[in-house]
């Protein structure tokens, strides 16, 4: 199979990978779709394995991984042409500057000697680190040394960009440039990105998908929309004035409903009759309604749950 | 946004091999050793004793041309040194002194003869003397941080996340070490013979000696293949780039000393008249005699000492040594030469096994 014959980046399928008696990947099975994927978990969930499988560089106990269709186990040098990794751990070569250090990585990703120096250049341009590029890369701050990581990563161009902590050591301007930057890739270049990291804002911000680890195993994946979707149907009312009354209309009607907080209540339907009955007790209890939404979970408590309990991978419903 | 920032834009041309990939981990770390003060100075110092190498094969092609090459080697069978270019003096007299038997041959051919055996040894002894020692201290300057550094600074992932495979990496390294050693080794040997036949007075001994320019690269890649193969190795077992330094020069120090403590006791216990046969040289005339003394170190360098060195083996330094006396032709006897070549050859496939599994080690962490 050639490049593009699977237009799908990243194929994973029942995955196992042990350190002696320690399971680190335990039948993982997800995929990484084109646009930005979200690879989340807690510390030790096996998220650096998982992109080291996916980069072919630990050999699986079982299981299947397929880049563009490519398996990375049986030809890593394709695999790595198409790919561009920013890794967790800062990894520089001592005594070269920061141009040097990313034409260092395009030579090594194929690129020729006078088109490396020129991308190298440019990507460190656009990463906004090219003020820094003549300084040994040993000397720069941590997020400017994270920036020429992420130069580095794709100045060869690479079809899918893995990215382990990105915004790690960036302040908060950066941080947003950097969120940007990602999805520029993703959106106007047509790169697949996907960003294995802790910081669940990022991830809400920029993500189309996610993917929860947790102990090796998948424990959800989906959109975050999809994710985030109540388990049964809800909407979000936040209203202000007399919302006891307008609560106790609504269960009269044989409306589901919770008190979210002081002005929020989560009214169990969406469908146009329940509508209408929720606007009947609005207007009868006398509240006044400051807006209406479909009611979404928050993504860090979807996380959090799906973390908590052992058990079998969740799919959301596509 | 700077005036030359283009945004990010794609690529889609040609990309190059594995082997340009090793070119450019080679090309890289060599640029970045060479940073090294101390490995200059001692680039730089490795071509000095050329000079006096160089001194020898004028005095020799001198005496040749003057007509003076059958009293030269007279005063030399009479045991007269040749003044002026001091341990290469006793080089030249000894081999000087063991051609020429008394067979019938021409004089020509009688001079085309020693004067191979004479630019043989001088550039044998120029490679092992001064050459293999300061390798051997460049070598312990350089290898220790290649990999080390890398599994230190993690490195690695800048290599194995890209299209560069174990064994480039580690060709790239040996080739930032090959080049080192060739600048030490085998370019100063080269040119010490072009000057050689250049000082000539004649150039027909370009074409009598062409083949040991070859020879010396020959020896050079036996001198470079285990013992750089072993410092890489001794390298990718630490981050400690300090450790594999001491563990470097710890093989060499110690290896050379038990070489020269078992070769001393055997002298010894020769000279006491215990074991005669093992140290008695069969000379020309056919008479046995005693190994007269130990002898320096650049004259047994080239050969002089007829004895078959049976602790070669012990030693790194000492092995190659043999290797390359067999190489250039001073040594053939199979008892003198198979030994150390084992010891070569095991040194070269443990360490290349040890390098194959250490640099794909923190991978698996």
């Amino acid at each position: 199979m050639s490049v593009g014959d699977d237009d799908l980046p990243v194929r994973i399928d029942g995955v196992v990978k042990r350190y002696g008696q320690r399971t680190v990947l335990d039948r993982v099975t997800c995929t990484v779709q084109p646009g930005i994927t979200g690879l989340v978990g807690p510390n030790g969930a096996g998220k650096s394995t998982l992109v080291r499988a996916i980069l072919g560089l630990v050999r699986r106990a079982a299981g299947d991984v397929r880049v563009f269709g490519l398996d990375p186990a049986r030809r890593p040098r394709l695999v790595r042409q198409l790919v561009g990794v920013v890794p967790e751990d800062e990894c520089t070569v001592p005594g070269l500057a920061a141009v040097e250090m990313v034409r260092y990585a395009a030579r090594l990703s194929g690129l020729p000697g006078t088109e490396a120096l020129r991308r190298a250049h440019e990507v460190l341009d656009w990463c906004d680190a090219g003020q820094e590029r003549y300084r040994p890369v040993e000397t720069l701050s941590v997020g400017m040394r994270q920036k020429v990581a992420f130069a580095a990563a794709i100045v060869h161009d690479p079809r899918l960009v893995i990215l382990d902590e990105p915004t790690n050591g960036l302040d908060p301007i950066e941080r947003r440039a950097m969120l940007g930057r990602l999805t520029t890739l993703a959106r106007d270049h047509g790169k697949t990105v996907f960003v294995s990291t802790h910081v669940l804002p990022d991830v809400q911000a920029i993500c189309d998908r996610v993917i929860v680890l947790a102990a090796g195993r998948v424990r959800l994946e989906g959109s975050i929309d999809e994710l985030t979707r109540p388990l049964e149907p809800q909407m979000r009312l936040e209203a202000s004035g007399p919302l006891e009354a307008c609560e106790g209309l609504l269960r009269s009607r044989g409306i589901g409903v919770t008190r979210a907080d002081a002005g929020t209540l989560l009214v169990a339907t969406n469908d146009t009759t329940g509508l209408g009955e929720v606007w009947r007790a609005v207007r009868e209890s006398g509240v006044v309604v400051r807006g209406l939404e479909p009611a979404h979970r928050r993504f860090e408590d979807v996380f959090l749950q799906a973390i908590a309990q052992p058990g079998e991978a969740a799919h959301a419903p596509s | 946004m700077p005036l030359h920032d283009v945004g990010y834009r794609a690529w889609d041309g040609r990309r190059t091999g594995a082997a340009a990939a090793i070119a450019v981990i080679a090309t890289t770390g060599i640029r970045l050793v060479w940073t090294n003060r101390w490995l200059r100075r001692a680039v730089f110092f490795a071509w000095s004793p050329a000079i006096f190498f160089a001194a020898s094969f004028f005095v020799f092609e001198q005496a040749v041309e003057e007509g003076r090459f059958t009293a030269l080697r007279e005063g030399a069978r009479l045991g007269r040194n040749i003044d002026g270019i001091g341990m290469l003096g006793t080089v030249l007299a000894d081999t000087l002194a063991r051609n020429g038997d008394g067979r019938h041959v021409s004089p020509e051919q009688d001079v085309a003869t020693t004067r191979r055996l004479v630019w043989s040894r001088l550039l044998l002894a120029f490679m092992r003397a001064p050459q293999a020692v300061l390798l051997a201290i460049v070598v312990g300057l350089v290898a220790p941080t290649l990999i080390s550094r890398d599994l230190r600074a993690k490195a690695w992932l800048v290599y194995f996340t890209r299209p560069v495979g174990r064994t480039e990496y580690i060709l790239g390294k040996v080739a930032i070490l090959g080049t080192i050693v060739a600048a030490i080794t085998v370019l100063p040997a080269v040119v010490l013979w072009l000057v050689g036949v250049l000082l000539s007075p004649s150039i027909t001994v370009a074409a009598a000696t062409w083949d040991l320019p070859l020879r010396a690269v020959a020896a050079s890649v036996a001198l470079a293949v285990p013992t750089v193969l072993l410092a890489l190795a001794y390298s990718s077992l630490t981050p400690e780039s300090r450790i594999a330094s001491f563990a470097w020069f710890a093989t060499w120090a110690a290896c050379w000393i038990a070489h020269s403590s078992l070769t001393t006791a055997d002298l010894v216990a020769a000279v006491d008249g215990r074991d005669v046969a093992a140290a008695t040289i069969e000379e020309d005339d056919g008479e046995w005699r005693p190994a007269p003394r130990k002898r320096g170190w650049v004259a047994r360098a080239a050969g002089i000492d007829a004895t078959i060195d049976r602790w070669a083996w012990l030693s790194p330094y000492h092995a190659v040594g043999v290797i390359q006396a067999w190489i250039f032709g001073v040594e053939s006897r199979p008892a003198a030469v198979v030994p150390p070549a084992l010891t070569l050859f095991w040194i070269t496939i443990v360490s290349a096994l040890v390098l194959l599994r250490r640099v794909a080690a923190p991978m698996r962490a």
